[in-house]
């Protein structure tokens, strides 16, 4: 405890000290406030957020509702193709040969590049948002699927078939929990993709979202605000990974933690 | 990840690509689908050859390499210092891995904003972002590798007399190469889709520009290929990370 | 139980009031107290012992791994204060490098030395032929067997040009057949560059066929139970009647 103790003292006293710093400098001139912006100022920023919104009315909560909106549909859109889709490929050897090039070059493609594309199709709503976000996630997703549900060791397989276990048993009492923890794996790493991508998509042509509130807030020359919505972004980030982190460690504690197997 | 491709595997894998491109040109060409909405790849380059200009196209790729490898050469290395310090020097992770945690979950594309304010519009801020597209991921698999060299190896070189910076450039470096690779490969994944984001959101040339442009213009044709360009890109130069990867060290590691 | 000359003066390894003890006051864990003991120049001596008798504790002091609570060792007529002071260590696992062949792992082993590259070129060599494994001089380690790799161990270790020799259980990691095999490799290396070696084993068996003196280490009381000389000619005949009366005794010693 004393070890742990030890490095979160380290940690503070180092963040607090950078932050005096800071405060110090943009307020004797050393920094520009507009390109660094001092704590103070990100403060209280970050009440004017919450409250006035900025553009006005847009508080940031609304803001991340926005984007955490998109993100869930998306994410969940592909969630629900990827897993059963990859299930069937991963059990039928030819059909992985058959679907294998197309899923590294779906990989491939740069979500963000499709944007233009699918404007074109479907204009700037939200549902062009909510496709690219689909996008990026389904091919993480479907690889990992894929790989936790062909990867299962044979010799659990036979096992679960030396004790009379067939067909449609097979599937429930192996496979499926075999492949969890790789599939969980896929499914933390594709939220990471989809919020990634939301980021960047919501970029351009948008004034509603994280994304679009950092982008509008340098227009309007409010570093601080740009700031605060970094770090909005960020906590969210933290959430979304630590959080499926724990789901995972709940549902799947069996996992062995094949962390370097990873794609 | 490491086995061996097989004959089928090719065999079937050709079989699956052809029947997508056959039927995607089928569907194009026979009107099933509005071709000028979503052409096949073949409609796309034929009418995008007479929109675009060869060395323009050039042009274009020469740039978002020219972005990619800088910013990314410079986020790896920087990566792999800041990665063996951290992993070595307790002192050094104190410093710098609270840091790095504090902005890992922010992602890159985010700076974006803030990239501008503090570097203009010019290739600097691109650099920069891409730079933390790349530095993240080396840093994070550097410092995992040297901090899980195998202590054996290291009790075993001490007993030839090595000890501190010795050890660590003939023991924990060496160690730690195949993780630090892995993050390598990784780093420059995520560093070309930020590449491609940032030419889309600030960029006035480059591939992901020559796409936000055409989309102005209503080219889809143009849009198309620009978007197999850079997926065709990134395969390979995956591959070619992967190639240089597997000499390095893939005899004595096995991957 | 048999006391063996501790005439210090011919001592070419010894140890003096070794003590050694982890963690503090009442959480101590005391594995070796009051250790005196004297290893002659190129003496096989090897130390058995159940778990927790210390013995790996003693290899590693001697090696300069372990600093001792207690007491102090000589070797060669220096005090040991660290390791790499020419002690050569080999492992249970072999602790090759797997970024390195065969051949670069030896002359991993000679690199302090002051010979030329040259030189070092031919030390390697001649090492490779003495453990019969020229053949692989361009291998990596995970593309040779587990006997090979411990060869290797040997090889790289000798390449130091050690004072003594330090072996933790260097075969306790191989199948029965390949460790029989390296045990009369072993020796017919040991008679080529004869080195003094420590041997720590948990197999009275191979004790008996490699060495010249057998130590038996104990946890309770904590301390050297038996010190025999093995006196037989090699090579050791397994089946012979004085061989199976030494495991005997030194079997008892080991359970009592």
């Amino acid at each position: 405890m004393n070890e742990l103790h030890r490095r979160y003292f380290y940690t503070a006293a180092v963040f607090i000290s950078l932050l005096l710093a800071w405060e110090y400098a943009t307020g004797n001139g050393y920094l520009k406030p507009y390109r660094f912006p001092a704590p103070s100022q990100i403060a209280k920023a970050f009440v004017e957020l919450s409250n006035v919104g900025f553009p006005r009315d847009l508080t940031i909560w609304i803001h991340v509702q926005t984007t955490v909106g998109r993100i869930a549909q998306g994410y969940v859109a592909a969630i629900l193709l990827a897993i059963p889709l990859g299930y069937v490929i991963g059990r039928v050897p030819v059909l992985e040969k058959l679907t294998n090039p197309l899923i590294v070059f779906g990989r491939s493609i740069a979500t963000l590049s499709l944007l233009p594309l699918v404007i074109v199709w479907f204009g700037t709503g939200e549902l062009t948002k909510v496709i690219l976000i689909a996008y990026g996630c389904f091919w993480t997703m479907i690889s990992n699927v894929i790989a936790g549900v062909k990867y299962v060791d044979k010799d659990l397989i036979n096992a679960a078939r030396v004790f009379g276990v067939k067909g449609i048993g097979l599937y429930w009492t192996v496979i499926l929990p075999a492949a969890l923890p790789r599939i969980f794996a896929g499914a933390r790493m594709a939220l990471g993709v989809g919020f990634m991508v939301i980021v960047g998509a919501e970029m351009i042509g948008t004034i509603e979202g994280l994304g679009a509130l950092i982008m509008e807030a340098r227009t309007f020359y409010r570093s601080e605000v740009t700031i605060v919505g970094m770090l909005i972004i960020g906590v969210i980030g933290f959430l979304i990974s630590s959080g499926l982190g724990r789901l995972e460690k709940y549902l799947v504690p069996w996992d062995t933690g094949l962390d370097e197997v990873r794609r | 990840m490491s086995e061996r491709i097989s004959f089928s595997d090719i065999y079937w894998g050709l079989i699956g690509t052809l029947a997508v491109i056959v039927f995607w040109e089928f569907a194009a060409r026979g009107g099933f689908i509005d071709a000028s909405i979503f052409p096949s790849p073949s409609l796309a380059i034929e009418s995008a050859a007479q929109k675009l200009n060869g060395a323009d196209v050039i042009q274009h790729i020469g740039w978002s390499m020219y972005r990619v490898l800088v910013g990314f050469l410079l986020g790896a290395i920087a990566g792999i210092i800041v990665g063996i310090a951290a992993g070595w020097y307790k002192f050094a992770s104190f410093l710098s891995l609270p840091l790095i945690e504090l902005f890992r979950p922010i992602p890159p594309l985010a700076w974006i904003p803030l990239a501008i304010i503090w570097f203009g519009l010019g290739e600097q801020s691109k650099f920069f972002i891409i730079f933390l597209g790349a530095f993240f991921p080396v840093v994070t698999a550097t410092y995992r590798g040297v901090i899980s060299v195998d202590p054996l190896l290291l009790r075993a070189a001490q007993t030839f007399g090595l000890k501190g910076a010795g050890l660590l450039l003939r023991v924990a470096i060496p160690g730690a190469a195949p993780d630090l690779a892995t993050g390598i490969r990784i780093g420059w994944g995520l560093s070309f889709g930020v590449l491609v984001a940032a030419e889309l959101i600030a960029a006035d040339r480059g591939l992901g520009y020559m796409i936000m442009h055409a989309r102005l213009l209503g080219n889809v044709d143009v849009i198309v290929v620009g978007i197999l360009l850079i997926g065709a890109l990134n395969l390979i130069t995956d591959g070619i990370i992967v190639w240089m990867i597997r000499k390095w060290i893939g005899r004595w590691h096995g991957v | 139980m048999s006391d063996s000359a501790t005439n210090t003066e011919t001592a070419y390894i010894d140890f003096r009031n070794i003590g050694k003890q982890f963690g503090f006051g009442d959480e101590a864990f005391v594995v070796l107290e009051g250790i005196n003991l004297s290893i002659t120049k190129n003496e096989f001596v090897s130390i058995v012992g159940r778990s927790g008798c210390g013995k790996t504790t003693l290899l590693n002091i001697a090696g300069g791994l372990v600093a001792p609570s207690s007491g102090e060792t000589i070797v060669a007529g220096h005090p040991v204060n660290g390791p790499g002071q020419g002690q050569g260590f080999v492992f249970q696992q072999h602790a090759l490098f797997p970024w390195l062949t065969a051949a670069g792992n030896i002359e991993f082993g000679c690199r302090s030395s002051n010979l030329t590259k040259p030189q070092k070129k031919d030390l390697v060599k001649q090492l490779l032929d003495l453990v019969g494994l020229s053949r692989v001089a361009d291998n990596y380690p995970r593309e040779l067997s587990g006997g090979m790799q411990q060869r290797i161990a040997i090889a790289r270790a000798l390449a130091m040009d050690p004072e003594i020799l330090v072996m933790d259980e260097p075969f306790g990691a191989l199948d029965e057949l390949t460790r029989i095999e390296l045990q009369d490799e072993l020796l017919r290396i040991w008679e080529v560059q004869k080195k003094t070696v420590m041997f720590v084993t948990h197999s009275i068996n191979e004790a008996l066929v490699l060495s010249d003196r057998i130590i038996v280490l104990a946890p309770h009381p904590l301390g050297v139970h038996m010190d025999l000389k093995i006196t037989m000619p090699r090579p050791r005949d397994r089946t012979d009647p004085e061989f199976n009366a030494l495991y005997k005794k030194i079997w008892v010693g080991l359970s009592s």
